[in-house]
């Protein structure tokens, strides 16, 4: 009855190419297409407060689950900036003084470039499927619209910085629209939405992010995919420290 | 000069293909009104009471790029003025003010200008230049070349070729370092380094070459542990050690330790080692913390003029520093150094704005909260008490 129930409600998903039976397989969805085996994007970070704005331009490598590497490019301040992922291990490295500092896990609290996103976020990005158990809640409607929810609760032995993180999926697409944050005390701290789905080499994504603390409501960090590429085909020492330290 | 000819010549090919080239660079402006240490003045003849000193610096960096070949240059250019300028030799606070002075470390080539003209001093320096080639699995480089590795961010004894500037006003430099540099990625997780540089600075350009053989090793054991080893011959002595850190949930705790032969020459020398404890916390999203102590053994037989090799030295000491994020537009640092073993004590505060369009501004103040016990330490009589404002723009 449930998965009746889940194949209506999922039907157009299904008719994607989804085969959304539980959670579980909704994420996996949900992940290839949004992020496929090898992408490469160009994108732009605003930090936005009442009082002003900062903005990085900035381009993603991503193969895997477990290796991206991003370069800032803008402004001149931050330009070449990179951090490179492998598996669990995260560095950042600042080309003008031929610098390498390798994030420890007690960095992963500090916010990246001084946005709403936190290093963490950075280094874990990928790893939701591995890191915390899925299941269908009843259904919500926010802004008018009813969406599937998926309570994404940590693993006993995962090392992750978010007890709980609850997911909004639009019935239409299957594609995330609002991830919200708790902390151990079960109290929100952070909102990230979704929209502005585009399609890039057949792959539905949504192109515009909006990060939100809690504590905070005037603040938010919004990120704008300018362009992606699926299946890009990277060098073999690509996400490398060799690399990383090579440009 | 042949040999920086004969350098410039055969990087020529490189230049008639069609390449990458990108440019960048920073110009900062300093105030800073200066206070003297009562006992620089009536011991080691700094006969000045207050002074302002005045900095206007900058770099200008340049990268040229074709396939797996790649020239990058950095122009430094540094402009003071102060009365401190005016006796001769000018006084000693105008090296700490410019701390690091010496902007290459390991020096052969030279590429440098320096004028002091009454009482202000330009500085031209060409303090990175040089060409690198890819391979797979190495790296190859030759000219002058920033060496930057470790994980100390106020003393970092294992790494002799750049000296940290956590307690300095200057930002925005690194060091260059002569020779030669062929990096071995041996896999994703132990690196090697085998640097043989030359430097002739140390005596006055004369004909001899005091040569640099070093191994730097990189081992990243877990993603939790990693070693590094440094082992060679470095400004006539003997040196090894090593790096190592382990990251825990909370924080990463490292500790260094690096021992120094005597010197091989016939100068009168003793050996060093250093030790170093370090602890990097994350307290809260907007508050980081980092711990550095340890011990360095003292050179007994350094002279005045090379207390630039390192700033503030001591024997026994613990560092705190601490960064808050007050408003993500505003950032307050401030760093306490204390001599165990004799009581003093530095605090250095800084607190930095950006104010957008690539530029920031930094208010900063450097004083002795605590003079200690012991007076026989020359560096120590020698900090001033400073306030400065600092502009800085980024292109």
């Amino acid at each position: 009855m449930f998965n009746k129930l889940l194949r209506k409600d999922f039907v157009l998903c299904v008719a994607l190419g989804a085969n959304v039976n539980n959670a579980d397989e909704w994420l996996k969805y949900a992940e290839k297409e949004m992020r496929g085996e090898r992408s490469s994007s160009e994108m732009v970070m605003t930090i936005q407060t009442p009082n002003w704005t900062r903005t990085l331009e900035i381009e993603s490598d991503v193969e895997g689950k477990k290796q991206a590497l991003s370069t800032i490019k803008a402004p001149a301040k931050e330009k070449g900036i990179r951090t490179l992922r492998i598996e669990n291990n995260m560095w950042n490295y600042f080309p003008k003084l031929k610098r390498k500092v390798a994030v420890s896990s007690s960095m992963l609290l500090a916010s990246w470039m001084g946005s709403d996103f936190t290093n963490d976020d950075i280094l874990k990005a990928s790893s939701m499927s591995e890191d915390y158990s899925h299941q269908f809640s009843a259904d919500e409607t926010v802004g008018g619209e009813t969406y599937k929810v998926i309570e994404n609760t940590a693993k006993s032995n995962s090392k992750v910085m978010w007890p709980k993180i609850v997911t909004y999926a639009s019935k239409k697409d299957c594609l995330p629209r609002i991830y919200r944050y708790y902390d151990k005390e079960g109290k929100l701290r952070r909102t990230l939405t979704f929209s502005d789905i585009k399609t890039f080499d057949g792959h539905q994504i949504p192109t515009h992010w909006e990060m939100s603390p809690e504590d905070n409501k005037s603040k938010k960090t919004v990120i704008d995919y300018k362009s992606v590429k699926f299946n890009t085909r990277f060098k073999p020492d690509h996400f490398s420290q060799k690399n990383l330290s090579g440009n | 000069m042949n040999l920086l000819t004969f350098f410039v010549l055969s990087l020529m090919p490189l230049l008639s293909f069609a390449i990458e080239s990108e440019f960048s660079g920073n110009v900062e402006g300093q105030f800073r009104q200066s206070n003297n240490n009562s006992e620089a003045k009536e011991d080691l003849f700094q006969n000045w009471n207050n002074e302002n000193f005045y900095l206007l610096y900058g770099n200008l960096n340049g990268k040229l790029e074709k396939g797996q070949s790649r020239l990058e240059a950095n122009w430094f250019l540094r402009y003071s003025q102060s009365d401190l300028y005016d006796p001769n030799p000018p006084y000693f606070a105008t090296r700490i003010f410019t701390f690091p002075n010496r902007l290459v470390a390991r020096d052969m080539f030279k590429m440098q200008y320096i004028r002091q003209d009454g009482n202000e001093q330009t500085e031209s320096i060409l303090n990175k230049f040089y060409y690198e080639r890819e391979f797979e699995n190495q790296r190859f480089m030759i000219g002058r070349m920033y060496v930057n590795y470790g994980l100390g961010e106020i003393f970092n004894p294992i790494n002799p070729f750049n000296q940290p500037t956590a307690l300095t006003s200057i930002s925005q430099v690194a060091q260059g370092n002569d020779g030669l540099s062929y990096t071995y990625f041996s896999s994703d997780t132990h690196t090697l380094q085998f640097l043989l540089l030359g430097d002739k600075s140390i005596n006055d350009y004369e004909e001899k070459i005091d040569i640099t053989l070093w191994l730097n090793g990189e081992y990243q054991h877990s993603s939790d542990l990693q070693f590094n080893y440094v082992m060679g011959q470095d400004q006539n002595r003997y040196k090894l050690g090593g790096q190592i850190s382990y990251q825990t949930s909370e924080a990463l705790l490292f500790t260094q330790l690096l021992y120094q032969s005597e010197t091989s020459g016939s100068e009168p020398s003793n050996n060093l080692w250093d030790l170093l404890l370090g602890l990097d916390q994350q307290l809260t999203t907007l508050w980081h913390v980092r711990f550095e102590g340890g011990y360095q053994k003292r050179n007994r037989y350094l002279s005045l003029n090379n207390l630039g090799e390192r700033f503030l030295p001591t024997e026994y000491f613990a560092a705190l520093a601490n960064v808050y994020e007050l408003h993500p537009l505003l950032k307050l640092s401030g760093t306490i150094v204390i001599d165990i073993k004799s009581g003093f004590t530095y605090l250095v505060a800084k607190m930095a704005y950006d104010m957008g369009n690539n530029m920031e501004a930094e208010t900063f103040c450097f004083t002795p909260v605590a003079k200690g016990d012991e007076t026989d330490n020359v560096a120590q009589k020698l900090v001033t008490t400073d306030v400065g404002l600092a502009i800085r723009a980024f292109f």
